[in-house]
């Protein structure tokens, strides 16, 4: 109690900037998950059509949940996008790593022009790329499958992943690799045994806010994906109006278990998550 | 480290090399080589006819992509127009949004870490997602938009996505105010703040909005300026709210719209001037990040007089 009348103090808010904060802060709340929650609502009644708007539903109905799991295989997309993602965070975040290492911690020739390279890939708009890898993904043979989105994945995005690891691998301590290279460790035993090891947390931030982002990504994922059955989560999103076009109970009970697994994610998460983002990551 | 010996440096750079080479490898794929096939092949007559070779314009007609999608292409002043329209739009409305919410929640009353995980919710859906429900809300049948629409105009039962410019409004209010990500960028430099500034600032006297005027902006204006690069960025370059929720109905296309039209969906793909209007994004996109740069330097200099 005590403590909280310090904090108050201490940020010097009055009882009229308590009232208007607590406005704004149930405001925002609102404003972020009133679609949510209509979604939510809406997919337990029977026929949204019959009771429009924001009324709670007469009987709850749980039929659309169950036709999204038999009828709709959505396991099937959710196994899809968990694969893609999941090997992308891999690869990536392997291959980031290193390099994020040897840019944090050893000084050689154009260090600065790779570090401007690969920070300048935050300002490409990728969907101006369109064309090339699309022809790309296409002369490889890989298009219309998941190595060809695994590797667009694992190759964009590289900016953000490279920062966050970049600036963890600059916080820890440089006597811990002299010790290791004067106990006789090369430079990739180096790497391998001690400092990835410690730079687990910073590595798991930014695998965490790769994976968010391969998850939810659409754009590639609807162009390089036309077989239903390997599409990932938001690929499929785009037919649903179409295939629900009659079946609102069904297409609203679709959306609820679609967004379950990032929001189960992140309130699992959501301290890495706010920390990676709050944190050093941004500065640059 | 001392580095002594032609082999130790030897075995040093290599490792540098090895390390940095597939990422410099991915590099190259994703980036440097489709910006070069981008901008080259802007100068080039380059569609559905000789997909497999591409040919360059000689020297007189190099521009012809240029000046067909400047002049002749139906949509893409409606495009850049759109585009533009939602890159000022992030700088006037989600950045201030963005701000406003984290001074807010730093004021740490009961229930701000609360408010602060809520409001990142929307941002770690995907905007595939969001979008599809949307156009639930939107929907004229069943949405709830159209409910509340008719409390104040009781016969209305048009499909508000379909009439122009009131369109717009609704794919813009569709994903602007949900900043979280930004916000939670904004209240992590201001929770850096250091603990003796806003002492200093309180026994002077500034309090509430005063102190968050003086004080806390200033401190934290880089971050301000990164965040309105994001979303400036991320307005200029829209396409999934524009797919789900019009398909570009409406005088609603944006130019990554009109890129994936041109390049991927339409059956008689005119590849090269994809590329042109791609070209145009990234210079649009890298004048933009310019722009904010001198708002905020400006801004810098006037504050030190």
């Amino acid at each position: 109690m005590k403590k909280q009348k310090e904090k108050e103090i201490v940020h010097g808010v009055g009882k009229s900037g308590k009232i208007v904060s607590y406005i704004i802060m149930i405001i925002t709340c609102l404003i972020s998950l009133f679609p949510i929650i209509w979604v939510a609502i809406s997919s337990l009644k029977i026929d949204p059509l019959a009771e429009p708007g924001f009324t709670l539903p007469k009987t709850l109905y749980f039929g659309g949940y169950v036709s999204v799991f038999k009828d709709m295989h959505i396991l099937h997309y959710f196994l899809n996008s968990f694969k893609v993602a999941g090997l992308s965070v891999l690869f990536s975040i392997i291959m980031i790593s290193m390099s994020a290492y040897v840019v944090a911690r050893m000084n050689f020739r154009f260090k600065s022009l790779i570090s401007v390279m690969l920070m300048s890939t935050l300002f490409i708009p990728p969907t101006a790329m369109t064309f090339p890898v699309y022809n790309l993904i296409n002369n490889m043979k890989i298009n219309d499958s998941h190595a060809g989105l695994i590797m667009i994945y694992t190759c964009s995005g590289i900016a953000v992943s490279f920062m966050v690891i970049k600036n963890y691998f600059m916080t820890i301590p440089k006597e811990l690799e002299e010790a290791a290279r004067i106990d006789g460790c090369g430079y990739t035993q180096t790497f391998f045994k001690i400092m990835l090891p410690i730079a687990r947390p910073g590595i798991f931030t930014a695998a965490m806010l790769a994976f968010m982002n391969y998850w939810n990504e659409y754009y590639w994922a609807s162009m390089v994906l036309t077989t239903k059955e390997l599409k990932t989560v938001p690929a499929i999103l785009a037919q649903f109006q179409t295939a629900f076009s009659t079946n609102y109970n069904g297409m609203f009970s679709a959306i609820v278990v679609i967004l379950l697994p990032p929001v189960i994610l992140f309130c699992c998460f959501s301290k890495y998550f706010i920390e990676a983002l709050s944190g050093g990551a941004v500065k640059g | 480290m001392e580095i002594t010996g032609k082999k130790q440096r030897r075995r040093k750079n290599l490792f540098v090399a090895a390390f940095l080479l597939p990422t410099m490898l991915c590099f190259c794929v994703f980036y440097l080589y489709p910006i070069l096939t981008v901008v080259i092949s802007s100068f080039a007559k380059w569609d559905y006819t000789n997909l497999n070779n591409m040919q360059m314009y000689d020297f007189a007609h190099l521009f012809d992509n240029y000046k067909y999608i400047f002049t002749k292409y139906p949509y893409f002043w409606e495009g850049i127009r759109n585009s533009c329209i939602w890159a000022l739009c992030g700088l006037v409305i989600q950045v201030p949004i963005a701000t406003a919410v984290a001074l807010v929640i730093s004021n740490k009353c009961k229930g701000w870490k609360l408010t602060r995980n809520v409001y990142v919710v929307p941002n770690i859906i995907s905007s595939a997602a969001m979008g599809l429900i949307f156009l639930q809300l939107y929907n004229p049948k069943y949405g709830i938009i159209n409910e509340i629409i008719r409390v104040f105009k009781p016969e209305f039962s048009e499909n508000i996505l379909f009439i122009p410019k009131v369109n717009m409004i609704a794919l813009t209010c569709a994903y602007i105010f949900f900043a979280g990500t930004n916000m939670i960028m904004v209240l992590g430099q201001i929770n850096a703040i250091p603990e003796e500034v806003r002492e200093a600032a309180l026994l002077d006297g500034a309090r509430g909005w005063k102190l968050n005027r003086c004080i806390v902006l200033p401190l934290i204006k880089d971050t301000i300026k990164t965040i309105s690069i994001l979303s400036v960025s991320a307005g200029f370059l829209l396409y999934n709210e524009v797919f789900f929720l019009t398909q570009g109905a409406g005088g609603t296309k944006s130019i990554s719209f009109l890129i994936r039209e041109l390049a991927v969906v339409s059956p008689r793909a005119q590849y090269a001037r994809a590329n042109t209007i791609g070209t145009i994004q990234i210079l649009g996109g890298l004048v933009l990040i310019f722009l904010i740069n001198m708002l905020f330097r400006e801004r810098k200099e006037r504050s030190r007089r």
